[in-house]
C-alpha cells in the first residue's frame, strides 16, 4: 500500500507541523485586529488536513505522496490568500481548493485505467469540441470567461487536462498507420495537430494568448512521445528542425502579433510604470522590500494592485512572508512533478500522460514567475494552486489527480494472461 | 520501456530548466533589488562625507551651520530632484539604506558615501571667489581624486526650491561639467600637436614675428591681445606671451598639415567638425566632452579655433584632465573620481576607488616637452602671484557672448611630489569682478598644502 511513498502517519505529521508553523508565524508576526480571525483560519486548515488525512484511507492506493504534497500545497494556499493585505479566512478559495481536491479524486479515478479512457477517447475529442463550440458561442465578445451569475468560468482552461489525454491515449495508435494519398499518416496525430491549431487560433481571437505556450508545451511533449513510440531514437535532424520551425513561428507570431501584445512583449516596465509595467514593476517593487524574510503575513502592500492573488501572486507571497516561502510554495510544486522519476510510470500511457501534466505545469508557473518578475513577457497566468481562480484551480486538482494516477495504475487483465496465472497457481 | 525512461528525460529536463530559470531569478532579484527600491517611492538614504569625515550631504532633519552645503550644492546636490547631474542624484541607490537581508532601515542606517573632496579647500575656493563666478576645479593627478569642485553661483540645499525663479542662471550646474570657450588654454592642444607632428626640435628652430596682428592667407586678421606685437617670438615666447599671431601663423605653416592637428585633438578626446559630441562619466556624473570646428588651416575660424576662441568648447574638468597627462609626463591622463568608497547598510566598506589611466593621448616625451615650457612660464610669470610653488600654467581669455564679456582662465599643474595637484579655474566676466584665476590658485593651493 505504502510501496513509494513515506509512511502515512509519518507524512500527515509533517503537513501537520508545516501548516501549524505557518499559522504561527500569522499569529506571532501576522497583521490581524482580533485574534480569532487567526483562530478560525487555523481550525480551517488543521480542519481541511485531518479531513482529507481520513478521506484518503478509504482510497486504496500505491502511494500517497502526491495526496500528501497536493493537501500541503493547497492549504499553504489558503493560508496565504488568507494573509494578504490582514489575516481573515478567504472562504471562496477554500471552496475552490475542496473543489480542486475532488476533481484531484476525480481525475485519479478517471485516468488510473490505461484501457478505460481509450475506450473512452472519443469523448475526449468531442469534449474539446464542445468547449471551444461553449467559448465561440456563450462567451463575451471575443472572450475567454463565460460569467454564470456569481461565478466566472474559463472554458479554455478545461482543455488543457483534456488535451494532456488526447495525447496520452493517441501514443499507442501511433502503429496504426492508414495510406491517405501517397502518405502514411495517423489519423490521432492529423486529428490533434488540428485541435492545438484550433487552440491556438482560438486564443488569438480572444485576445488571450497567456496560456498559448502551456497548450503548445503539452502538445509538443505528446508530440515527443507518439513520434518515438515504442523505441525509435530521438532523431537530432528531427529535433533541429522540430526547434527550428518553432522557432521560426515564434517569430513570425511576435512580428505580426496585436499591437497590444507587443506593446506587454517590448515594454520597458521602468519607463512605464503607470501604464504596461504596473503590475511587474510593483511586483519587483514588493519583492524588494520584502526581501528574504518578508514584511510578515497581512504587512504588505501590494494587495492593493490589481491581480495581486493570481497573476502577481509570487510578489505577493514574497513581500509578506520573504522570497524564502516563495521559493519553498515553489519547491513543492516542484516535489509533486518529480514523482514521476523517483515512482516511474509503468506504461506508455502513464508515461506520456505525466511528462504532459510536467509540462503544462513548469511551463505556466514560469509564465507566471518569470513573467512577473519580468524575465520573459507577462502574460497574465496563474501558478497552479497558489493563485485564486476556480477553472484553474479545478483545471489543476484535475490534472494533478490524472498524476496521482500514474503512480497507481490499473492494468486490465488480458483472458489469456489470466488463464496463465491461474495455470501456474494450479501448478504451484 | 524506452520510451518510459524518455518520459523521466523529458520531465528532468522540464524541471532543470524550470530551476536555472529560479536560480537565475534568485541572483537577478538578489542583485537588482537596490534599483528596484530605488523606483518606489520609499527611499531612506544616508549621507555623503567628504575625505576627512565632514558630511557634504544629509537627507535627515539635522541642523548645519548657515551655508555648510553651498559651495558643494551644485555638485554633491541632493535628491530632491531638481538638480539631476550630482553625485547625489546619480548614485541615489548606493545610498539607500538598502539591503535584500535588512529591508529598507529607517533608522541607524549607514550607507554612505566617501568622497574624495577636501571640504575645507572646497569652501576656501567658494569664499575666495567673493561675488564672482565662475568654476575651480582641482584633483590629484597621481591618484585621480578630485579635491576641489566649485562653481558659483552655487544653491543652499537646505533651503529648498521654492524660490527656484530666482536662481541666476548656471545655479543649478556645476560649470565645471560643461563646455566654455577655453581661451589661450586652448593653445596647450594646439602645442601638443605641434609637437606631435613636426617634433620638439622642429618646433623649436620656428619663429613668427608678431606686430600686434596677422593678416592670414586668407585675407583676415588676427588680432594679438598686445596691440604693439610681441616682435620675433619663438615657442616658448609665444606660449609665456599668449601670441595669438605666432599661433595663426603656426597652424598655416606647411610643415603642421590640419589632419595632423585633428588627429591629435581627436586622441586627446575633441569632437572634430562633424564628429558626434559625447559625454564621459565621473562616477555617475556626466561631463562633456571637448568639441571644435577645423576645416582650413588658411580660415580664420580654424586658425581662431586652435587659439580657443570661436566654437571651441572644453569643459574645465577636461582641461583639468590634459594637466595630469602632462604633469605626469606620461600623455596618459590620470581618470578623476569623486567617490573614495561607499558602505552598505550594515556600515561594510566596498567599492573602494583604484586609480585609473586613459589611454596614451599623446607621447610622454610631448608631455615632458609641454610640461617644460609650462613650468618655465609658471617659474618666469606666476612665481609672485602663486607664490611658494612650483606651477606650471597657461592662462586664457575667452570671448564669450558675442565678444561682450570675457572670461579668464587658468589652467596648471603642481611640480611636486608631496601635493601632485592638477587645476583649471575660471572666473566669468574678468573686467568686472577684482578676484584674479592667480589668486583663486593661490587660495586653493594653500588649503590643499596646508
Amino acid at each position: 500500500m505504502f510501496k513509494n511513498g513515506l509512511s502515512y502517519f509519518a507524512s500527515a505529521v509533517f503537513v501537520l507541523v508545516a501548516h501549524s508553523a505557518m499559522l504561527l508565524n500569522i499569529f506571532v508576526n501576522g497583521n490581524y485586529s482580533d485574534v480569532n480571525s487567526v483562530v478560525t483560519l487555523s481550525a480551517v486548515v488543521i480542519g481541511l488536513d485531518l479531513a482529507y488525512f481520513t478521506a484518503m484511507l478509504f482510497f486504496k492506493q500505491m502511494t500517497y505522496s502526491i495526496d500528501f504534497l497536493l493537501i500541503l500545497i493547497l492549504n499553504m494556499s489558503v493560508i496565504f490568500q488568507s494573509s494578504f493585505g490582514g489575516v481573515e479566512l478567504n472562504k471562496k478559495h477554500l471552496i475552490t481548493c475542496i473543489t480542486a481536491l475532488v476533481a484531484c479524486r476525480g481525475g485519479y479515478l478517471l485516468c488510473r485505467n490505461h484501457r478505460f479512457i481509450q475506450n473512452k477517447k472519443k469523448y475526449i475529442f468531442l469534449a474539446i469540441g464542445a468547449l471551444v463550440i461553449a467559448i465561440v458561442t456563450l462567451t463575451g465578445s471575443r472572450s475567454m470567461w463565460i460569467n454564470l451569475g456569481p461565478v466566472s468560468v474559463q472554458p479554455s482552461e478545461f482543455i488543457k487536462p483534456l488535451l494532456v489525454l488526447g495525447c496520452a491515449t493517441s501514443v499507442m495508435e501511433q502503429q496504426r498507420k492508414h495510406k491517405l494519398l501517397c502518405f502514411n499518416v495517423v489519423y490521432e496525430n492529423i486529428a490533434l495537430f488540428f485541435i492545438i491549431a484550433l487552440i491556438c487560433g482560438l486564443q488569438w481571437w480572444c485576445r488571450d494568448l497567456g496560456s498559448l505556450p502551456t497548450f503548445v508545451g503539452i502538445y509538443i511533449c505528446g508530440l515527443f512521445f507518439r513520434l518515438c513510440y515504442p523505441k525509435a531514437k530521438f532523431s537530432k535532424k528531427a529535433v533541429i528542425v522540430g526547434v527550428a520551425v518553432l522557432g521560426a513561428l515564434a517569430i513570425v507570431a511576435v512580428k505580426y502579433a496585436p499591437s497590444y501584445v507587443q506593446d506587454r512583449l517590448f515594454v520597458d516596465i521602468w519607463s512605464d510604470k503607470t501604464g504596461n509595467g504596473y503590475q511587474q514593476s510593483k511586483a519587483l517593487i514588493a519583492i524588494a522590500e520584502g526581501g528574504w524574510l518578508g514584511k510578515g503575513p497581512g504587512f504588505g502592500e501590494l494587495h492593493n494592485v490589481f491581480a495581486y492573488d493570481n497573476d502577481i501572486v509570487f510578489a505577493t507571497i514574497s513581500e509578506e512572508w520573504g522570497l524564502i516561502y516563495a521559493i519553498m510554495t515553489v519547491i513543492a510544486i516542484l516535489v509533486i512533478l518529480t514523482v514521476p522519476l523517483i515512482n516511474p510510470p509503468r506504461s506508455y500511457y502513464h508515461a506520456s500522460l505525466s511528462a504532459c501534466i510536467c509540462s503544462a505545469f513548469t511551463v505556466q508557473m514560469a509564465l507566471n514567475i518569470f513573467g512577473s518578475c519580468n524575465m520573459i513577457p507577462f502574460t497574465g497566468v496563474t501558478i497552479p494552486f497558489i493563485s485564486t481562480g476556480g477553472s484553474s484551480m479545478v483545471t489543476s486538482g484535475f490534472m494533478i489527480g490524472m498524476l496521482s494516477a500514474t503512480q497507481s495504475p490499473i492494468f486490465k487483465k488480458t483472458k489469456n494472461k489470466k488463464k496463465s496465472s491461474s495455470g501456474r497457481r494450479a501448478h504451484n | 520501456m524506452k520510451s518510459i525512461n524518455r518520459s523521466r528525460r523529458i520531465i528532468t529536463l522540464f524541471l532543470t530548466l524550470f530551476i536555472a530559470g529560479m536560480i537565475a531569478l534568485v541572483i537577478k532579484l538578489r542583485n537588482e533589488s537596490s534599483f528596484y527600491m530605488m523606483n518606489s517611492d520609499k527611499l531612506v538614504l544616508g549621507k555623503v562625507y567628504d575625505r576627512n569625515g565632514e558630511v557634504l550631504f544629509d537627507d535627515s532633519d539635522t541642523q548645519y551651520p548657515e551655508g555648510h552645503f553651498t559651495d558643494v550644492g551644485n555638485i554633491i546636490g541632493d535628491a530632491k530632484g531638481q538638480m539631476t547631474n550630482t553625485l547625489v542624484s546619480a548614485n541615489l541607490e548606493l545610498l539607500n539604506n538598502y539591503g535584500f537581508e535588512q529591508g529598507l532601515v529607517t533608522e541607524n542606517g549607514k550607507s554612505a558615501i566617501y568622497t574624495t573632496i577636501d571640504h575645507f579647500a572646497n569652501q576656501a575656493v567658494f569664499n575666495a571667489y567673493g561675488n564672482a563666478k565662475g568654476s575651480a576645479v582641482a584633483y590629484d593627478y597621481k591618484t585621480g581624486e578630485i579635491l576641489v569642485c566649485v562653481s558659483l553661483p552655487s544653491p543652499d540645499v537646505t533651503k529648498g526650491y521654492a524660490n527656484i525663479a530666482d536662481f541666476e542662471t548656471g545655479t543649478l550646474i556645476s560649470k565645471n561639467l560643461y563646455g566654455t570657450v577655453p581661451g589661450s588654454t586652448q593653445k596647450i592642444s594646439t602645442l601638443i600637436s605641434a609637437i606631435e607632428v613636426m617634433g620638439a626640435d622642429a618646433l623649436f628652430a620656428k619663429s613668427f614675428e608678431c606686430t600686434g596682428q596677422y593678416i592670414n592667407k586668407s585675407g583676415e586678421i588676427i588680432k594679438c591681445h598686445k596691440s604693439s606685437g610681441h616682435g620675433v617670438q619663438t615657442i616658448q615666447q609665444a606660449v609665456e606671451n599668449s601670441c595669438n599671431p605666432f599661433f595663426a601663423q603656426l597652424v598655416e605653416d606647411d610643415s603642421l598639415p590640419l589632419d595632423g592637428i585633428k588627429n591629435t585633438y581627436r586622441k586627446m578626446g575633441y569632437a572634430v567638425n562633424e564628429d558626434v559630441k559625447s559625454r564621459f562619466s565621473i562616477d555617475g556624473i556626466l561631463c562633456e566632452k571637448a568639441s571644435t570646428t577645423l576645416e582650413n588651416s588658411y580660415d580664420f575660424d580654424t586658425q581662431w579655433g586652435c587659439i580657443g576662441q570661436g566654437d571651441t568648447l572644453v569643459s574645465p574638468v577636461q582641461l583639468m584632465m590634459w594637466q595630469s597627462a602632462i604633469a605626469n609626463a606620461t600623455g596618459k591622463m590620470t581618470m578623476p573620481h569623486f567617490i573614495d568608497h561607499i558602505t552598505d547598510v550594515t556600515g561594510k566598506a566596498k567599492d573602494h576607488a583604484v586609480t585609473q589611466f586613459s589611454e596614451e593621448i599623446f607621447a610622454p616625451s610631448t608631455a615632458q616637452t609641454v610640461k617644460q615650457i609650462m613650468l618655465t612660464n609658471g617659474n618666469n610669470n606666476y612665481s609672485a602671484s602663486i607664490e611658494g610653488y612650483s606651477v606650471g600654467v597657461k592662462s586664457g581669455t575667452a570671448q564669450v557672448k558675442n565678444g561682450q564679456e570675457e572670461n579668464s582662465l587658468l589652467v596648471g599643474f603642481v611640480d611636486s611630489s608631496r601635493h601632485s595637484i592638477a587645476f583649471c579655474i575660471l572666473i566669468e566676466n574678468k573686467n568686472n569682478v577684482t578676484v584674479t584665476t592667480e589668486q583663486i590658485a593661490s587660495v586653493m593651493l594653500d588649503a590643499l598644502c596646508s
